[in-house]
């Protein structure tokens, strides 16, 4: 059975090489060996061009390996930058419209719904739990859905009122976006320790 | 007569409304996109030329004689988005605008609004 003398990587290497070295012998299979770890033969540790291509195979072993040995450094920031890009790749339903005289601009919604939640949370006994912000299609007014919770003894028939009070004026005065809605659900309440 | 015609690339005009954004009162950072921070992190850690300027978070694209610049902030509580967008739009468009000679179309969006 014939058996492919470059495969084989055998003795009869000389009659096929196809990138013959100066002594006749292919520099693929003198790098194949060398890679693999067999030792020069007695052609190849007399053979200037063999011996080359040896040290050719050993130098960008030894390379490889060292850049793949080596830790990666990353500055420190990275993670925040990337994070921070991240959180801010905005999906094109994710902002509101903002009104401008020179073409509309854009407010990511979750910015919105975070500085509602923001100035309800600064509001004495109660605090923010989710915000919804929805704008009316083709206008630049939004309804609002915000749920609260309040602290023990809070008169909660007033909270409503507080609240919605003041989403309407940080909607004005703050984002730029006209309140039209304000729902407000008392979720929880809960206790000083 | 000579005829000489001007041509302005996109980063030119990127880097210009950069730079005038940052300034504008109520901005507290221009903030990169993903691809730009990771092309950012890239350079960081391959090396970059420091020399250029800073073109995170805008986007120019110069079509002829007119140019489109998208433009991302984060800003803080207590400035007014509508109208801080309004500002960077005036000003950002302002100044390509005189530089460049271009006529200038200016998207503003604010991706986060600090509340410290």
């Amino acid at each position: 059975m014939a058996v492919d003398p470059i495969l084989d990587g055998g003795t009869s290497i000389d009659e096929v090489a196809l990138e013959p070295l100066a002594c006749g012998r292919d520099a693929a299979v003198v790098w194949d060996r060398a890679e693999a770890g067999t030792p020069p033969d007695a052609h190849e540790r007399d053979c200037p061009h063999c011996t080359a291509v040896r040290a050719d195979a050993a130098g960008l072993s030894s390379l490889v390996h060292r850049m793949a040995a080596e830790d990666i450094d990353p500055p420190p920031s990275v993670m925040e930058r990337v994070m921070g890009a991240v959180m801010s790749e905005l999906r094109p339903h994710d902002v509101l419209q903002l009104e401008s005289p020179h073409g509309a601009n854009r407010l990511g919604r979750p910015a919105a719904a975070g500085v509602l939640r923001g100035v309800v949370d600064r509001m004495d006994g109660l605090r923010a739990r989710s915000c919804r912000i929805e704008q009316v299609p083709d206008r630049f007014d939004a309804d609002v859905t915000i749920t609260v919770t309040a602290r023990f003894g809070v008169d909660l028939a007033s909270v409503t009122a507080r609240v919605r009070q003041m989403v309407l004026a940080a909607g004005e005065q703050t984002l730029g976006v006209p309140v039209r809605r304000v729902d407000i659900s008392v979720v929880d309440i809960w206790g000083e320790p | 007569m000579t005829d000489v015609r001007l041509n302005v690339g996109d980063s030119a005009v990127a880097r210009i409304a950069a730079r005038r954004a940052a300034r504008v009162p109520g901005v507290v950072a221009l903030r990169a996109d993903l691809a730009q921070t990771l092309v950012g992190v890239a350079g960081s850690v391959l090396g970059q030329d420091r020399s250029r300027l800073p073109t995170d978070g805008v986007n120019a694209v110069v079509r002829g004689q007119e140019a489109e610049v998208s433009i991302t902030i984060a800003t803080r509580l207590g400035h007014n988005c509508r109208d801080l967008c309004r500002t960077v739009q005036q000003e950002v468009a302002a100044e390509v605008a005189a530089q460049t000679g271009l006529a200038v179309t200016v998207r503003v969006t604010i991706v986060d609004v600090l509340l410290g």
